[in-house]
């Protein structure tokens, strides 16, 4: 498969410390590609790194044939993030933050609009668009804060711990969501501390750990690679991988 | 720059949706000046009261009061001597008058005598005025008793009081009121400043200063919920974020301003619309400055109580001593103290406008700095900026 992303030696330092070192992977187009890891691991860093939002002390990052570095907003144009917090106006409604989003990413009034519509009903908000984002349950917040990153048809779209705190119908909802998308050609970035949510949707998984990648493979390899793959679990090939001694 | 515009739109969006920052920018400047305009009073006229403890309630005494009464804006408050002395001691009254015992029989006997006025150190304004409008009845006093003397003399022992006094009345009625020789003071029509107008100066200033510094927090919230980093990774660059963000602020406070002047103009009948717009085109250039300064605070702040912090201790310090509510001028070090604030070039500003002395042109200089306030604010604001504040 063609490779969309490619990682060279990332490396990030803040007050001397490295956050990341040395990180190196690829993704491939149409691929849901699981960034796991502890806390504290390096994972957020990495992702705002291949976002254009930090730039690298070290290493560059290609995302469609455009370097982070040297050519961040041909970037900007081909991503969405979803950031682990709802990164969006609670006092406003969801079509308004969607078409604000929209305009922010280079489109014009009318496609933001037309698009915020199609991203609403994509993630089942149609009815409910015009209510204020801060009357929505957590599900729905995800669902909209997802939306945003779909806004601007993104190649690459970061999935950064979507599901924390909904119930498992939203879950579930947002789960069709992402493979639905790489069914229509996107690329993800997904990172989730649940393992089994990360068996089920990603195509490989690349484990961090101290600011390192400690394993790259598809899951039933990762798993090959601690026992039996069919009785061995996610879960416990992570714990293999980064020891059970508490993160801060 | 046509996602910086839109970011402006939005940005004055989401404020007109926050009641409570409209609470805060709109109606607390109106309350607060219509509160002080009460207080105050709108009408520009002195008004005054004459604090007197009359020991001797002779006729004299009782004319003097009379004139003073009638010369308008003084009112004649009376106390008995203990009143009197508790109410200077209290520093209820700062300026009185005593009228001592046996003042009018001195006064008809051609012996000496005097009112005497006591002050609680060098007295009020309103002291000094209402004293010179009692000096001005003792003057009229004095001429209707030399009239009476005269009068007197000449009618003889024939003459009884109440025919005296009928006869010294209508003479003073039949003299002429206008004196052969006058010095006619002939000014052009200007409405100065009054001390009403620098209050309205200074609040809309202070309120100005206070949401565009606080505004800072908006900001640094952005950044803590997230909202920033995600604009970071749209198209939208940092300059047009920041042009944005300074589009919005100046929209902001132009609109606090827009209601709070035109109150003000209502009110106070100040000159037209010419004057009206001008302040808000001032308003503008005072909104550019306050917003770089507070981008500069959100840009340097780490976290919102910081800003808020920041944001409070700045606006105070220039409002104190930057002539918000007094006038700085030839007060020595507060004077050069004041020149490192805002408020004293936006404030002079306003109260020059409103005083329809002067026109926007004439306030170059100040124009000069709030511009380059606000051009340097924001070049310092873009500098250090940072997407987020903490490294995980």
């Amino acid at each position: 498969m063609e490779t969309y992303l490619e990682a060279e030696g990332l490396t990030k330092y803040f007050d001397g410390v490295a956050a990341v070192e040395d990180v190196s992977f690829v993704i491939r187009r149409k691929e849901i590609f699981g960034l796991l890891g502890p806390n504290g691991a390096g994972k957020t860093t990495t992702i705002r790194m291949l976002s254009t939002v930090l730039a690298p002390d070290a290493g560059d990052v290609c995302v469609g044939g455009h370097s982070v570095v040297r050519e961040g907003d041909e970037v900007r144009k081909r991503i969405g993030i979803c950031p682990q917090e709802l990164a969006l106006y609670p006092e406003l409604s969801a079509v308004d933050n969607l078409v604000f989003f929209g305009r922010m990413a280079g489109l014009s009034g009318r496609e933001a609009t037309a698009r915020a519509r199609a991203v609403l009903a994509g993630v089942g908000l149609e009815a409910r668009g015009n209510e204020v984002v801060k009357k929505y349950s957590g599900g729905m917040q995800r669902r909209v804060n997802i939306g945003i990153a779909l806004m601007n048809r993104p190649e690459l779209l970061f999935l950064d711990e979507p599901t924390v705190g909904i119930d498992p119908q939203s879950r579930n909802h947002i789960f069709e969501t992402v493979l639905a998308l790489r069914a229509e050609g996107t690329t993800v970035l997904y990172t989730t501390h649940y393992m089994e949510e990360a068996d089920r949707l990603c195509d490989r998984i690349g484990v961090m750990d101290r600011g390192r990648i400690v394993a790259v493979d598809t899951p039933a390899e990762l798993k090959r690679q601690v026992g039996d793959p069919d009785q061995t679990t996610l879960e416990e090939v992570f714990l293999h991988l980064t020891g059970r001694s508490l993160r801060d | 720059m046509g996602r910086a515009f839109h970011l402006a739109r939005f940005e004055l969006r989401r404020y007109l949706a926050h009641r409570s920052d409209l609470a805060f920018g709109i109606a607390l400047p109106v309350v607060l000046f219509s509160l002080m305009m009460v207080a105050l009073g709108s009408d520009a006229t002195f008004r005054g009261v004459m604090h007197v403890a009359d020991l001797d309630g002779g006729f004299l005494a009782n004319r003097i009061l009379e004139r003073v009464e009638h010369a308008g804006g003084v009112a004649v408050r009376r106390y008995t001597q203990d009143e009197f002395a508790d109410a200077l001691e209290r520093t209820a009254i700062s300026t009185g008058f005593v009228i001592p015992p046996g003042f009018s029989a001195s006064v008809e006997s051609g012996a000496p005598a005097s009112i005497i006025v006591k002050s609680r150190g060098s007295g009020s304004d309103e002291g000094r005025f209402v004293t010179g409008i009692v000096q001005g009845a003792l003057r009229a006093a004095a001429s209707e008793i030399e009239l009476r003397r005269v009068a007197g003399a000449l009618a003889g022992e024939s003459a009884n009081d109440a025919r005296l006094d009928e006869a010294v009345q209508r003479a003073l009625a039949g003299a002429p009121t206008r004196p052969p020789v006058v010095v006619v003071t002939e000014s052009m029509r200007v409405r100065e400043a009054s001390q009403l107008d620098r209050l309205l100066a200074g609040i809309v200033v202070m309120f100005l200063l206070f949401s565009g510094t606080l505004g800072a927090r908006a900001l640094i919230e952005e950044r803590r919920t997230g909202t920033l980093e995600r604009l970071m990774t749209t198209r939208l660059s940092a300059g047009e974020l920041f042009v944005g963000k300074l589009l919005a602020g100046i929209g902001r406070m132009v609109l606090q301003s827009f209601v709070l002047l035109g109150l003000a103009f209502a009110v106070l009948g100040m000159a037209g619309p010419v004057v009206f717009l001008q302040c808000l085109v001032l308003a503008i250039v005072v909104a550019a400055a306050v917003t770089a300064i507070g981008l500069v605070i959100a840009a340097v702040a780490r976290t919102e109580e910081q800003a808020a912090f920041s944001a409070v201790v700045l606006t105070m310090f220039m409002s104190v001593f930057g002539g918000t509510f007094l006038p700085t001028s030839g007060t020595g070090w507060l004077d050069v103290l004041a020149r490192f604030t805002l408020n004293k070039y936006a404030t002079d500003a306003f109260v020059a406008l409103f005083g329809e002395a002067a026109t926007l042109a004439d306030q170059g200089a100040e124009l000069v700095i709030l511009g380059a306030v606000a051009i340097l604010g924001l070049a310092a604001a873009r500098k250090m900026f940072r997407v987020s504040s903490s490294a995980v």
